[in-house]
């Protein structure tokens, strides 16, 4: 029928790890996402490639063999993937919560497009008036 | 249920009732000194202000608790009371011969006050439990480390901040702004995407920004704050007043990274962007009134702040009277509390709502009637117009004009901005003329409708993928281009949007080292950032258009440098122009090239073009002197020497100019290699000497 390949299943946290590098970087060989994870913990070569060949199958991850290193992407963006996430119990009942926890730039109301366009404009103002 | 029953009648819950009855005029009292603090403390530093609204908030529980221990009975009793227990928990099982008291007193209820508000603890502090739990969980799922040099300027800039405590940088994929995790072992959490995007300068705003909260001690002070809350969370002034710490937390931490950075142009930019970023990443703009982002970023842009004449100083000191008032009333004996109660809670909800936005105050009476003439836009907008009316007393009174009533319907601002933003890169002159001429906005439409249509490849469908191509290329210029102006009206966003994704990127964007070509003289050079943008083709230019964008400044702001002869085509006047009186000759699309740039000098030589390249074996070369970001009075003396130190062509003798862009001078140098030499006088007048080799091919 459909020709589109299943949803991938909801990665694991070591997966979200893989797959949070990939969003940052872009499409990596196993070694480059092997180095990003080294900078935060310990972890063997060969674990990550596990994981990476595990991932691909799931659907999670997309694999380029046309090269001698193969070249891994996430096969869907950030915002699906928080969106499934977001489905998540444990997610849904702390979420909001922690955001009282958080200390930031920006508040945690976000702002309306209005305030946005507003505040380009208010920064344009400025620019103009002071030379 | 019984033993509740009974325990509400024991001395120890009537004091709490009676605590937490008091403390509505206490908590009233105390937020009523907030804001009159706060109104006065106005012209102080946020620092003031946040220690000021700090203490109010610390000294709500104090005051609780004394109350609490006034009440209370002493030990004794309270002990004999436990031991009867059982009997009356007899007595009171039997209650048919009790009378029935129809109208329950307030007296009967204050009792069931305790356990209540113990409930009502007892959820909010599980919420808080929740809350550390997620926040833990946020540092420890969803996240990768970033690229190592971003860790080292952390830990440069915590140096620079006198900071001891290690302090991690972290990208994470479930925040969508970048926010500050944990006391002892804190962690800054990016959202994906910010460290590579953002140009450096403002990413360092934000750092320096979270330094400042862990500097100050921050998450702890809020962590203590979310306990005051829990302890008593039913009275609308402890969340106003720990509403307004956060505020001026924020505001403090904003002026410190003004204070280091100097430049609260930059950090206002870097706000405004993030907050782009996050409405652009989710799609979810949730439309809520109020802007406590925008007040910041006046408040940063406005050193010192308009006087605004307002009632607030009034209000509070009749608030603050009627709340003695009550309290003097309500103290001497228990009961008349009672009536007490409802009015000072009704002070209470007044206090929050009049006090939570000051802005509404503030405004001139003359917004106000411009606000009511636009159909009650929110106090935010007031605001902004409010600024921008006395950021701009001098505009010519046409203008002024301009936004108000409907007479003559002159361009309104959406379609100026659709022909000033959205279209300006591709819309014809003609048709710009006529959309200028156009009187309606019915015909306005008409005219947008009809200019997609034009271009619209496939007519008959109902997409128009011209359309939907070039506002995706508008937001992508927007997201990935912005620096301290939008992405759009960056060079780099010019030529995406004109002529879209090129079909190869060389980037640079780090800068360093660069191995020069040995056509080039060889050698290792140091570079601005800079990257390459490589067309295959590009219609009435040619084939194999190769674009260089420059950062001089490395700002993130990438300035177009190229072969004049092409800038007519691109439609880009700034970086440089052609000597007055050269023909245009119809060069072979060729690119300047350069291939070395001085970043203590800020000289780039560029070779190739020229306004007549092509003729004749000489080439025309582009001395190019980038002004350092103080634009001003320079001296300039340059000359080019072949390698043994023969003068070939001076290029400028003690030469002065005004400069706020590159000083640009064309020279003709037959093939072979050079020096430059150069000495430059800044406005500061610190002089700097540089040579420069260089080749002509």
């Amino acid at each position: 029928m459909s020709s589109k390949p299943p949803d991938p299943p909801r990665p694991t946290d070591a997966e979200l790890e893989i797959l949070t590098i990939l969003w940052s970087r872009g499409a990596s060989t196993v070694r480059a996402v092997h180095e990003a994870i080294v900078r935060r913990k310990p972890t063997q070569y060969t674990t990550v490639l596990k994981v990476l060949q595990i991932m691909a199958e799931k659907g999670l991850v997309r694999r380029d063999e046309k090269q001698r290193a193969h070249i891994y992407s996430a096969s869907r963006p950030a915002e699906w993937t928080q969106r499934q996430l977001a489905g998540d119990l444990l997610q849904r009942a702390f979420g909001g919560s922690a955001k009282s926890l958080l200390l930031g730039a920006l508040a945690s109301r976000r702002a309306s497009r209005q305030e946005l366009a507003e505040l380009r404009q208010f920064l344009e103002e400025y620019e103009k008036g002071t030379p | 249920m019984n033993a509740l029953a009974l325990w509400v009648h024991t001395p120890v819950a009537q004091a709490v009732g009676w605590a937490l009855v008091h403390f509505l005029w206490e908590g009233a009292a105390l937020a009523a000194v907030l804001a009159a603090a706060l109104f006065l403390l106005r012209p102080s530093s946020a620092r003031v202000r946040y220690a000021a609204a700090c203490l109010t908030l610390f000294a709500m529980p104090v005051a609780f608790a004394i109350t609490l221990l006034v009440l209370l009975p002493s030990h004794n009793i309270e002990a004999v009371t436990v031991v009867r227990l059982p009997n009356v928990a007899r007595l009171s099982a039997v209650p048919l011969f009790q009378p029935v008291r129809a109208p329950r007193t307030f007296r009967d209820l204050l009792p069931w006050l305790a356990p209540c508000w113990f409930f009502g603890v007892a959820f909010f502090y599980a919420r808080g439990v929740a809350a550390w739990f997620s926040a833990r969980r946020l540092r420890q799922r969803g996240i990768c480390a970033p690229p190592p040099d971003w860790q080292r300027r952390l830990t440069e800039l915590c140096a620079r901040m006198r900071l001891s405590r290690p302090v991690r940088l972290l990208e994470s994929c479930f925040t969508d702004a970048p926010v500050l995790v944990g006391y002892l072992r804190p962690v800054i959490l990016m959202p994906l995407g910010c460290l590579a995007n953002l140009p450096t300068s403002q990413i360092e705003c934000i750092l320096i920004h979270e330094l400042a909260h862990i500097r100050r001690h921050d998450y702890l002070v809020n962590l203590l704050q979310g306990f005051v809350e829990g302890l008593l969370f039913y009275h609308p002034a402890v969340w106003w007043a720990s509403r307004m710490a956060r505020e001026e937390r924020e505001n403090c931490c904003d002026d410190a990274v003004v204070e280091l950075t100097g430049d609260a142009r930059v950090y206002a930019a870097t706000l405004a962007t993030l907050e782009h970023r996050r409405a652009v990443a989710l799609e979810a703009a949730v439309a809520a009134t109020g802007g406590s982002l925008m007040k910041r970023i006046r408040r940063l842009l406005t050193e010192p702040q308009p006087a605004q004449p307002t009632a607030a100083p009034g209000f509070a000191a009749g608030l603050l009277l009627v709340t003695c008032a009550a309290a003097l009333a309500a103290w001497p004996t228990k009961p008349p509390a009672r009536h007490a109660i409802p009015t000072v809670a009704l002070q209470a909800r007044l206090l929050e709502s009049q006090t939570i936005e000051p802005q509404s105050s503030p405004l001139s009476s003359a917004l106000r009637k411009s606000q009511a003439a636009r159909q009650g836009p929110s106090s935010f907008f007031g605001l902004v117009n409010f600024f921008a009316q006395s950021s701009t007393q001098t505009a010519p009174p046409a203008q002024r004009k301009g936004g108000d009533e409907t007479a003559q319907r002159p361009i309104t601002t959406p379609y100026l901005k659709w022909l000033n933003e959205d279209v300006a890169y591709i819309i014809t002159d003609e048709e710009r003329a006529a959309f200028l001429r156009l009187q309606a906005d019915e015909e306005r439409e008409h005219f947008i409708e009809q200019f997609w249509l034009r271009r619209d490849p496939t007519p008959d469908t109902v997409e128009n993928e011209f359309r939907e191509e070039h506002y995706r290329r508008i937001a992508y210029a927007n997201e990935h281009f912005a620096s301290r102006i939008p992405g759009w009206k960056t060079d780099r966003g010019r030529i995406y949007i004109t002529y879209g994704p090129p079909d190869e990127i060389e980037d640079h964007s780090s800068g360093g080292s660069y191995q020069r070509p040995a056509s080039q003289g060889g050698g290792t050079t140091s570079t601005f950032p800079f990257q390459q943008w490589r067309y295959r083709y590009i219609e009435g230019i040619g084939n194999n258009v190769i674009v260089e964008f420059v950062d001089p400044t490395m700002t993130g702001e990438f300035h177009m440098t190229m072969d004049p002869s092409e800038k007519d085509e691109l439609r880009y006047v700034h970086l440089s122009q052609p000597p007055a009186g050269q023909p245009n000759s119809a060069a072979p699309a060729r690119t300047a090239k350069v291939f070395r740039s001085d970043q203590d000098h800020r000289i780039t030589i560029a070779t190739g073009g020229g306004p007549d390249a092509g003729k004749g074996a000489t080439r025309l070369n582009t001395l190019i002197i980038t002004p350092d970001p103080v634009a001003g009075r320079y001296h300039i003396s340059a000359e080019v020497t072949t390698m043994d130190g023969q003068t070939v062509q001076v290029v400028a003798q003690n030469v002065q100019a005004e400069l706020s862009g590159p000083f640009v001078e064309w020279l003709e140098l037959p093939a072979g290699s050079y020096i430059l030499r150069a000495t430059i006088t800044d406005p500061n007048r610190v002089s700097k000497s540089s040579e420069t080799r260089f080749t002509v091919d």
